[in-house]
């Protein structure tokens, strides 16, 4: 009976995400079609039918440096896109993890309704919004201009990805954070505070330390998708605005290469698996030392 | 009965309603607001069916979707260039001609071209030049010529208009341009020209402000931008904005001595297509020259059937860059599609464009 109640789940995970897995594991190995596409798997000859595969896409990947660039590249937008969610998120998710019961609704709603525009028509905003004759370029530009510098343009600019990334994937940090803070026991900073603790110290040693797991919980959630991201440097990224997503994307559409398009993405999977686990590793570790 | 009931009972009858209808139902695949709503709605009533309408914003995506084993459509309108891909993948059923009498409407000069020679597979359905727009009043203000590649290309000019242009997002457009800047054909097979070309645009690219494939007509229209490669009827639309919104500029749009590409594209029938019947009776009602005028008239397309001429708004047809002469005509290139091996090249070349 027990067997039978964790079947669903089980079956979930190996049809949306072992089996698409490995499709991409198998045809990231494949020779690309003429026209798109995989080539057949095998051959059939005289000798019989025997495997037709290369490790040529993985060969590509670590013997050519732009694509080391590249995934660089990618990793320091992620980053910097975590950070600054995580930054802005904080005193957000903590200030209605602390209000009272009826406004905390209204302003978790707040966090959540931009949520429910259109994704495209969010960034297009911001392109407008950003654009050169829109009054923040203008003020800024004035401003510069004031104290002699020359004048920048904040569309079309790394700035602008960073900006559109971190608009859009804030909600994901703010969520699991205020899940997380809104369980702390208040007796515990009461406590804390009663022993002599200052405002300081009782956030650095009681609030931040149980509230790793959230912290690391948001972090994954915007740091993985950010790392995959194609949309928003499109849009909003300049002449060098792109990451491995937007690369990715050209294998299965400009460049009718599948197989090396499906190596990237093995290769985006893995790193982002490593660079959550070593998150995960560290931030155990500091637990573990913190208390 | 509550809400959630109603919309999950609405939504039954929606999908029951299209059952009933699904005997009639012809399925066409096209870019992007590339007919006129009048023109669908006319066809529906004459052959007493229902069009479903799903579009692509690429030969790319379409291709890629094809590939993948998307079946069901009974009629695309790809670029030539993908047309032969299709050819190639035995994709496309060779059409009977009996069952097409309008097809004397299409000019000679968009007839028998390359991609499908005795047009076997495929009828001429609209097209597209690749060319530069620019704001009037700045780039003459600025003494920047504007019939040549060189303003997209020229560091000495670009340097008056930094952050100021955007070219397409596109390897096989933006690399044509470069292409023909240096004086070679788009098509051009040889690897040390590519080369040649990538290092033009690595040069012009840190005066540009984006690759960009869509939003240019917004930004050219607001003057947020000042020259722009792209394609005519994009033009043709920027202008109508810049003029609607009152904008003290106008926008011009010419092709480059150089030359351009001419992007023709044609109607086609997947070879499993589920209704050819109908598909036939909709290019045959396309290439009525009343019907074809309509979309030129729309979006300013250009428009390979004679007969539309008549039909046609006289602004647009007597706009060059839509409706180029004879002699403009002979300086348009069609791109041709890529083999494997120079796709991967294009592409490399493309990622390193893109990331530096």
């Amino acid at each position: 009976m027990r067997r039978l109640l964790v079947w669903p789940p089980q079956a979930y995970l190996i049809a949306f995400f072992l089996v698409p897995t490995l499709i991409m594991v198998a045809s990231s190995f494949a020779w690309p079609g003429e026209e798109g596409g995989l080539s057949s798997f095998w051959v059939r000859d005289a000798q019989g039918i025997h495997f037709d595969l290369t490790f040529d896409n993985y060969r590509d990947i670590f013997t050519s440096r732009l694509f080391l660039v590249l995934f660089a590249r990618s990793l320091g937008y992620a980053g910097l896109t975590t950070a600054s969610c995580l930054l802005a998120a904080y005193p957000l998710a903590l200030v209605i993890a602390r209000s009272a019961g009826k406004y905390r609704n209204l302003l978790l709603l707040m966090v959540i309704v931009p949520f429910w525009t259109n994704f495209l028509i969010r960034i297009y905003a911001l392109m407008i919004i950003l654009g050169p004759q829109a009054a923040l370029a203008r003020i800024l530009n004035a401003l510069l201009d004031w104290v002699g510098l020359t004048p920048v343009s904040l569309l079309f600019s790394p700035f602008a990805v960073l900006v559109g990334m971190v608009y859009i994937y804030l909600p994901f940090m703010v969520l699991p954070l205020y899940a997380n803070l809104e369980k702390h026991d208040p007796d515990l900073l009461d406590a804390a505070r009663d022993l002599g603790a200052g405002s300081w110290q009782r956030f650095w040693r009681i609030t931040f330390p149980l509230s790793l797991p959230g912290v690391m919980a948001g972090s994954a959630l915007v740091f993985i998708p950010a790392l995959g991201a194609f949309a928003v440097p499109d849009i909003l990224g300049g002449t060098r605005g792109i990451m491995i997503g937007n690369v990715i994307k050209m294998q299965f559409l400009e460049a009718r290469d599948w197989p090396f398009g499906s190596a990237l993405s093995i290769m985006l999977t893995l790193l982002a698996l490593v660079v959550t686990g070593l998150a995960a590793w560290l931030a155990r570790r500091k637990v573990g030392a913190g208390v | 009965m509550s809400a959630p009931t109603k919309v999950i009972l609405l939504a039954m009858l929606a999908l029951f309603s299209c059952a009933a209808t699904a005997a009639d139902v012809l399925r066409i695949y096209n870019w992007n607001n590339y007919i006129a709503p009048e023109t669908l709605e006319r066809f529906e009533t004459e052959c007493k069916c229902r069009v479903s309408y799903d579009t692509y914003g690429s030969n790319e995506e379409l291709l890629a979707k094809i590939a993948a084993g998307a079946t069901g459509y009974d009629l695309l309108v790809p670029t030539g260039n993908a047309v032969e891909s299709l050819i190639k993948q035995h994709a496309l059923l060779p059409l009977d001609k009996r069952k097409l009498p309008n097809l004397g409407n299409i000019g000679a000069a968009y007839l028998d071209r390359f991609f499908d020679p005795g047009n076997v597979y495929s009828v001429p359905y609209a097209y597209t030049v690749t060319l530069i727009g620019y704001n009037e009043q700045k780039l003459h203000q600025l003494g920047i010529p504007t019939n040549t590649w060189a303003a997209i290309f020229e560091p000495r000019y670009l340097r008056k208009l930094k952050g100021r242009v955007t070219v397409l997002d596109d390897p096989r457009e933006l690399m044509a341009a470069a292409l023909l800047y240096l004086g070679y054909s788009v098509n051009d097979p040889n690897e040390t020209h590519w080369r040649e070309a990538a290092g033009v645009i690595m040069r012009a690219k840190k005066y540009w402000a984006a690759f960009n494939n869509t939003s240019y007509i917004r930004l050219i229209a607001a003057g947020d931008i000042w020259l722009a490669q792209g394609y005519s009827n994009d033009f043709f639309q920027a202008g109508l904005e810049a003029r609607k919104a009152g904008k003290n500029f106008t926008i011009g749009s010419v092709i480059p001595e150089q030359g351009a590409v001419l992007s023709l594209d044609s109607m086609v029938i997947p070879r499993h297509a589920p209704r050819p019947d109908l598909a036939y009776r909709f290019v045959n009602f396309m290439l009525a020259g009343s019907n074809s005028a309509e979309l030129t008239n729309l979006i300013g397309s250009g428009n390979p059937n004679v007969a539309a001429l008549p039909y046609i708004k006289p602004a647009i047809a007597a706009t060059a860059a839509i409706f180029p002469d004879r002699q403009t005509l002979a300086r348009l290139e069609q791109l041709r599609d890529l083999t494997r091996r120079q796709r991967q090249l294009l592409n490399r070349l493309w990622t390193e464009i893109k990331l530096y």
